[in-house]
């Protein structure tokens, strides 16, 4: 065994965060004061992580900076108004002026959809409609041709079950029965994914308890 | 059978249901622990969208850089980070250039933490400057800047312009690498490694408008979300999940091996699957257990 030095200014860090993943896991057995301890701690180190870094790496170099030292006036005043505009946000801790929050989210939606919408279109329904088409190339094996049909089978039985503008009788009703099956497949595949991921997460910490600090791990 | 023991048994499948989950916790931290401490070997083979973005990446032209976006931060750096060391690995053996941004601003640490950790294992060994990688001339780490909409279209005219100094406050511009390195045209494949939505907004703006090749690697809990993708061709390959990096792993190793660059590292993917197989028969056999009393307590009351 091969215990991390706490001695050493890594090997300080390594026990630090050794007991506070234990302080963490503690929860497991029940709510207790050490547990609260490191849940405090670690939203108070994100917030102050998150801030600085905004701080230096976005307020400074793209606000501050140019309007001290950017010899344009106009590039000055449109900093300005920009930053007024983006402190509105701050104005929800005024309800009588709070209304003035609605400026800055407009134009950031405003901005998002803009960008995003027709691109999404393409990307999210045009190509994955594309992908649903068959084509001879599905048929060149008898694999690619079977989970091809499978997927447009899938995809109508399950538009079908999502279709409420009908009463659900005659050749629907079959159908989206099927869209529900295809349904729960997906809701099986997501849950042992599911499964998966959350035991990796417990995984990697106890790759990091067993190997960076016993160093019972090689 | 006497109406004791029916009884006895129906007591046994109930309080089988109101067990205390401590030791449900209990029998899960055991299963999970002992394969790492006593690993049993378990090789996962390639699937077909590891074995794409690897055949892809192995093969990509030299002139062609490797994008790698961090779209985590350490909440899924158990699953993410093994696949970004293996990403940096394979691309600096393969001799690729390779340029690295955050879109998550806690991802910032995980990339320099992995480059510090596989340039070290290049250059321990290497002999001439040509197996050395350096930072400006074999990799940039661009660094992170918001919002992610101005990354993925601003890259698309210049990476530059996005990121006008990198990481560690060297000007981008002034870096050997940019020369070849301006827009999507000088990419080969960009890989968005995410625990996000991240992976879908690069093939909305980045992909749509300006037609870059992407590879995804993702966290399982997200997987079943990106398959669509993967199928219509919008991502070349996908890694997902701890078990996405181990079979990338385990690709990557065959080729170290062929180049003579096994160097005995550790490849925390493939460490990991024992455990993960463990805990899988375990979590199975409490599904099984589970509906077993259920539906004997059902039978019984009925």
């Amino acid at each position: 065994m091969n215990v991390a030095n706490p001695l050493t200014a890594q090997g300080a860090w390594v026990w630090v965060a050794a007991i506070l993943t234990l302080a963490i896991f503690s929860f497991l057995y029940r709510e207790n004061p050490l547990y609260r301890i490191a849940e405090h701690l670690y939203v108070g180190l994100a917030n102050g992580y998150f801030i600085t870094f905004y701080w230096h790496r976005v307020l400074m170099p793209t606000l501050f900076t140019p309007v001290a030292h950017n010899p344009s006036v106009v590039t000055k005043v449109w900093l300005i108004c920009i930053a007024i505009i983006g402190a509105f946000y701050f104005t929800r801790f005024i309800p009588k002026i709070s209304w003035l929050v609605r400026i800055p989210i407009a134009i950031v939606l405003g901005y998002s959809c803009g960008a995003s919408i027709p691109r999404a279109v393409d990307a999210e329904l045009i190509q994955q409609l594309r992908a649903t088409i068959l084509t001879r190339g599905h048929f060149a094996h008898w694999d690619t041709a079977l989970w091809a049909i499978i997927l447009l089978l899938g995809v109508i039985a399950t538009i079908s079950y999502f279709f409420f503008s009908a009463e659900r009788k005659g050749v629907l009703k079959p159908v989206s029965y099927v869209g529900i099956i295809f349904i729960m497949v997906g809701f099986g595949a997501s849950f042992g994914y599911t499964v998966m991921a959350r035991i990796s997460l417990f995984i990697g910490r106890l790759q990091f308890l067993l190997g960076d600090w016993l160093g019972i791990i090689k | 059978m006497t109406a004791q023991d029916g009884a006895s048994r129906h007591n046994f499948w109930q309080k089988l249901q109101a067990i205390d989950r401590r030791w449900l916790y209990l029998v899960v931290w055991l299963v999970v622990m002992l394969p790492l401490i006593f690993p049993f070997r378990i090789r996962p083979k390639a699937t077909p969208p590891v074995e794409r973005l690897f055949q892809f990446i192995d093969t990509m032209p030299r002139d062609k850089a490797l994008v790698l976006s961090i779209d985590y931060g350490p909440d899924t750096q158990a699953e993410l980070q093994p696949m970004l060391v293996a990403f940096l690995r394979h691309a600096f053996a393969a001799g690729h250039r390779v340029g690295i941004l955050a879109c998550e601003l806690t991802g910032l640490g995980l990339g320099e933490n992995a480059l510090r950790q596989v340039t070290a294992e290049f250059n321990v060994h290497a002999a001439t400057r040509q197996d050395s990688v350096i930072n400006g001339e074999d990799y940039a780490f661009w660094g992170w800047t918001t919002p992610y909409i101005t990354i993925m279209l601003g890259m698309g005219e210049r990476i530059s312009k996005v990121f006008p100094v990198d990481y560690y406050g060297q000007k981008t511009e002034s870096l050997p690498i940019m020369a070849h390195l301006k827009n999507y045209d000088d990419v080969g494949i960009l890989v968005s490694i995410a625990s996000s939505a991240i992976p879908q907004s690069w093939i909305n703006l980045a992909q749509t408008q300006f037609g870059v090749r992407l590879g995804c690697g993702i966290t399982a809990v997200s997987a079943a979300d990106y398959y669509p993708y993967l199928n219509s061709g919008q991502f070349t390959g996908m890694l997902a999940g701890m078990k996405g990096a181990a079979e990338y792993e385990d690709l990557l190793l065959n080729r170290l091996k062929e180049n003579g660059m096994d160097w005995g590292q550790r490849y925390r993917g493939t460490e990991a699957m024992s455990s993960q197989t463990a805990a899988h028969l375990a979590i199975m056999a409490f599904i099984i257990i589970g509906n077993i009393a259920f539906f004997a307590s059902k039978r019984r009351k009925s």
